[in-house]
């Protein structure tokens, strides 16, 4: 048996460094989940990270975990897949506002019908970061970027309501510079039963579409009497032109896709042996 | 038993029969209480369906065949045609035997009378209405007549009717009786002949399953030791992910349907790197839109299987028809270079078989496997012999030498993933640079097993790595596996048959292999010798057993179902050889008589070249 004192370091890859630009919020969001699996007591090895592409994709390198690092846009449905068979796994999901909402972003609505027991972790720099600066679903509408140099065309996504209007059971913002609110959200979200979403703000400092003085600048805690189980509540302070709250928009406990197929186990009864299913077709 | 007009029997058994009428009418489910109350007996029985995308209306068609030895194809003629309509009548009448028997609705179909066919008026519309006061029941009251023409018992195709229709009530069970007994009396009431009596019939000696080619597949799965399937409903692939969404659960397993085919395949993949064996069917838009994540599965050294039940493209193309239109994208469908196995049964039985060998391939060689079947083998239902479950043997997980079976009904080795050992795990490599290609996969969960997997170039260890020796040396580990492939292919028994002395053969690949076979038969009769070749395994190719099947011949002939010849390409570019190519692209599959005219044309040029070089 290993021991609560696990250091942070044993979550951390043994031999992959962390590649990303000095002072990308990145690596807050790295140090505050080493941080929550070592408050959790997991062991390492049940703890399996899936990643996409772009800046978010490198997150599951950096873990001495279980990790897939695979395509574009395909985290969610391959973390799905991965805990449908393995409920026993603590699986993490990472993508950027690229890989999660972009090309990935009718996946979220699917894993939130699944209600699939996982963290999705979405980091938005505002930016598409690794490929140097195009425009992203959340890039402000006339922003300047290299793939439009005349401004951006398009309305950014609202992905707080978004999430909302999906029935997602646990959805929180917080900022890649708030350690301590990280660490609580992480923690709470792994924990929360069911598909849990943490949206972290995690500005990019080479594409600065969204600096951490602005971001200082906009960003309030939601008031303490907010409940979380309104839902029509965290709807108006999502849309809120005001600022750009964090903390836990909403919570709901309800059944998550293992315990339904769990119970198609129970609604199925019998459990038979092939030859018993093969007999059927006589 | 009697004559079928100027079509005599010969000592054995054959007849085919056709139901047509338009899609909602009950063609099918006819045809299939009708086939499986035959599969009961001792005849084999196998049947092909056809019906338009529509969900009501349009031609379609169950035919069935029944026979005392094995059955290789639908056959090209039928001995007796039902015609519910004016347009089933038309489509379906060139078909008809000359003697042979026809039933038709006076009320719905006008006919030539010139025909030289035993022809019997018979309003089964009416009937039914004046049985149970609906016209629905009428494909049962052809049932009746079907009964009474091949003789068999009411008792049997009662408890059938009951198992399907039960769950719609009692009400609905007694009118289908009432209309099977209505329409059997009156084929007797007007004099309609009896040509066999299956009812004296001995039962099946053996034990059979009466199955589809995609219930092939999925009970193939549930026997491999598949236990997780995603999927994404598809035609013609559907009825695989519904019989494994019904079947999955009872043995442990579990099903999750997506949002789109890339999630499917996705979700087998995360499974996959959980340690479950895992498969999902599509079809050929599907499989387009899961390249991506084929080349994924290739560069994690994944297993997966992922079946495409081939149907008329391009795009949407005829989702109900068959093609073999899909082997290129199957094989090279991929940006870079991602090693995979394609193997493609050749009928129902040899599905599922087929399908427990691709789980074995894709966990011992550790990529995917691509199952290419098509709608012919997918929707048509034939008699499997039951496997015998004495003789499943587990191939050990750390027995890094197994030679592995190829599956049948004597003998089933299941091949489990090869996992890494204590010693292994003390430096663990999940990428090893092994002799064959091969290196264990640790199992989440595994203490010291912990891993990247990713789709960037990577070392041993699964770091990323994209200098130019790494690149070359783990492209050359992931190819490996797929020399290792071959090489095993290879030691397989030669999948030829017909006479090895004679000059002219011929090559397909998946469904065509039972019409070829039957034109060979057809030719022999002739006096004509060929020889066939029709490997299961479309990529790698077996290429010494090809080699040497060429290596005799002076005429080669390729049969494939699509327009362009995509095999038959890469037979050409690989042994240099100018074959003649037959090719049918309708989405209907070829009978066994277009394959023996072209086999008789290449006999006469075979046979003026003799002339001319003596």
């Amino acid at each position: 048996m290993k021991t609560i004192s696990q250091a942070v370091k044993t979550y951390k890859s043994k031999t992959i460094k962390p590649v990303w630009c000095p002072g990308c919020g990145d690596y807050g969001v790295l140090a505050a989940l080493d941080k929550t699996f070592k408050a959790l007591e997991f062991k390492p090895e049940d703890i399996a990270i899936v990643s996409g592409i772009g800046c978010s994709g490198r997150f599951s390198h950096y873990f001495n975990s279980y990790s897939l690092h695979g395509t574009h846009g395909r985290a969610l449905p391959t973390a799905t897949g991965l805990k449908t068979v393995r409920p026993d796994l603590h699986v993490v999901t990472i993508g950027g506002d690229g890989d999660g909402l972009s090309i990935g972003g009718g996946h979220i609505a699917h894993a939130a019908r699944k209600n699939v027991d996982l963290t999705y972790i979405i980091l938005d720099n505002n930016v598409y970061g690794m490929t140097k600066g195009q425009s992203s679903p959340t890039t402000p509408l006339e922003y300047k970027t290299k793939t439009a140099p005349y401004g951006v065309y398009e309305e950014a996504l609202n992905p707080i309501a978004m999430f909302l209007a999906y029935n997602i059971g646990y959805i929180a913002r917080t900022t890649s510079t708030d350690s301590k609110g990280l660490l609580s959200i992480l923690t709470e979200a792994i924990q929360h039963k069911g598909f849990s979403m943490v949206y972290v703000m995690s500005p990019c400092v080479t594409y600065s579409v969204l600096p951490y003085a602005k971001l200082k600048d906009i960003v309030a805690p939601l008031p303490e009497d907010h409940d979380t189980s309104d839902k029509m509540s965290a709807f108006k302070y999502a849309y809120s032109d005001e600022h750009m709250y964090t903390g836990v928009f909403y919570k709901e406990e309800k059944s998550c896709l293992n315990e339904r197929l769990q119970e198609v186990f129970n609604i199925a009864k019998i459990s038979k042996t092939t030859s018993e299913i093969m007999a059927e077709f006589k | 038993m009697g004559k079928i007009g100027t079509h005599k029997l010969k000592s054995k058994i054959d007849f085919i029969i056709r139901v047509a009428g338009e899609g909602g009418e009950g063609v099918m489910s006819c045809g299939e209480l009708f086939a499986k109350a035959v599969a009961r007996t001792s005849y084999h029985v196998f049947t092909f369906i056809t019906y338009p995308t529509e969900m009501k209306g349009g031609y379609a068609m169950t035919q069935i065949r029944i026979k005392d030895i094995t059955i290789y194809s639908m056959g090209s003629f039928v001995d007796c045609l039902v015609a519910f309509n004016q347009e089933a009548y038309d489509k379906s009448i060139p078909y008809l035997k000359e003697g042979g028997i026809l039933i038709y609705d006076p009320e719905f179909a006008k006919i030539d009378e010139s025909k030289k066919v035993i022809k019997y008026p018979i309003p089964f519309s009416k009937i039914a209405v004046d049985t149970i006061g609906r016209p629905l029941g009428k494909n049962v009251v052809v049932l009746g007549i079907l009964s009474h023409i091949y003789g068999l018992e009411h008792p049997g195709l009662e408890k059938l009717i009951d198992d399907r229709y039960g769950s719609k009530g009692e009400k609905v069970v007694e009118g289908n009786i009432k209309a099977l007994k209505a329409g059997a009396d009156a084929a007797a009431k007007i004099g309609v002949i009896t040509v066999m009596d299956l009812s004296k019939s001995e039962p099946a000696a053996e034990d059979y399953m009466f199955i589809s080619g995609n219930q092939a597949v999925a009970l193939g799965a549930i026997a491999a030791g598949c236990r997780f399937s995603a999927g994404y409903p598809l035609t013609p692939a559907t009825s695989i992910f519904e019989t494994l969404s019904k079947y999955l659960p009872l043995v442990g397993g579990r099903t999750i349907q997506m949002e789109d085919e890339i999630a499917a395949i996705s979700a087998i993949i995360g499974a996959s790197f959980g340690g479950e064996k895992v498969i999902t069917p599509t079809s050929g838009p599907g499989i387009q839109l899961m390249a991506e994540q084929l080349s994924l599965a290739s560069m994690l050294e994944l297993p997966i299987v992922v079946v495409d039940v081939q149907r008329g493209g391009p795009s949407t193309g005829l989702p109900t028809k068959t093609e073999q239109g899909d082997v290129k994208f199957a094989v090279y469908g991929a940006a870079g270079e991602s090693p995979r196995i394609i193997l493609a049964p050749t009928n129902v039985e040899d599905t599922f078989y087929q399908t427990i060998r691709a789980f074995n391939l894709a966990e011992k060689y550790q990529m995917p496997v691509i199952l290419l079947t098509d709608q012919s083998i997918g929707y048509r239902k034939a008699t499997v012999k039951m496997p015998d479950f004495a003789k499943i043997f587990m191939v050990d997980k750390y027995d890094r030498k197994a030679k592995v079976k190829i599956p049948n009904a004597e003998h089933i080795d299941l091949v489990q993933r090869q996992i890494p050992t204590e010693e292994e795990l003390k430096d663990y490599k999940r990428y090893r640079d092994t002799k064959t290609g091969i290196s264990p996969i640790a199992r989440p969960g595994t203490p010291d097993g912990q891993y990247l997997a990713t789709g960037l170039e990577h070392d041993e260890y699964g770091k990323t790595n994209q200098g130019p020796e790494n690149h070359l040396k783990m492209s050359k580990k992931r190819f490996r596996k797929l020399e290792e492939v071959s090489k095993a292919f290879e030691k397989n028994p030669m999948e030829t048959y017909g006479d090895p002395n004679v000059r002219i053969g011929i090559m397909g690949w998946g469904s065509t292999e039972g019409a070829i076979r039957e034109a060979r038969y057809l030719a022999e009769l002739q006096g004509i010798k060929i020889r066939h070749l029709h490997p299961h395994t479309i990529s790698p190719l077996p290429e010494r057993q090809i080699s040497k099947f060429l290596h005799r011949l002076k005429h080669l002939i390729i049969v494939e179902e699509n327009l362009t010849g995509q095999f038959s390409h890469f037979i050409k570019a690989k042994f240099g050889v100018n074959p003649i190519e037959v090719h049918k692209c309708e989405g209907m599959p070829f009978t066994s008589d277009e394959i023996y005219n072209a086999i008789m044309k290449v006999a006469r040029i075979a046979d003026e070249d003799n002339i001319t070089s003596s």
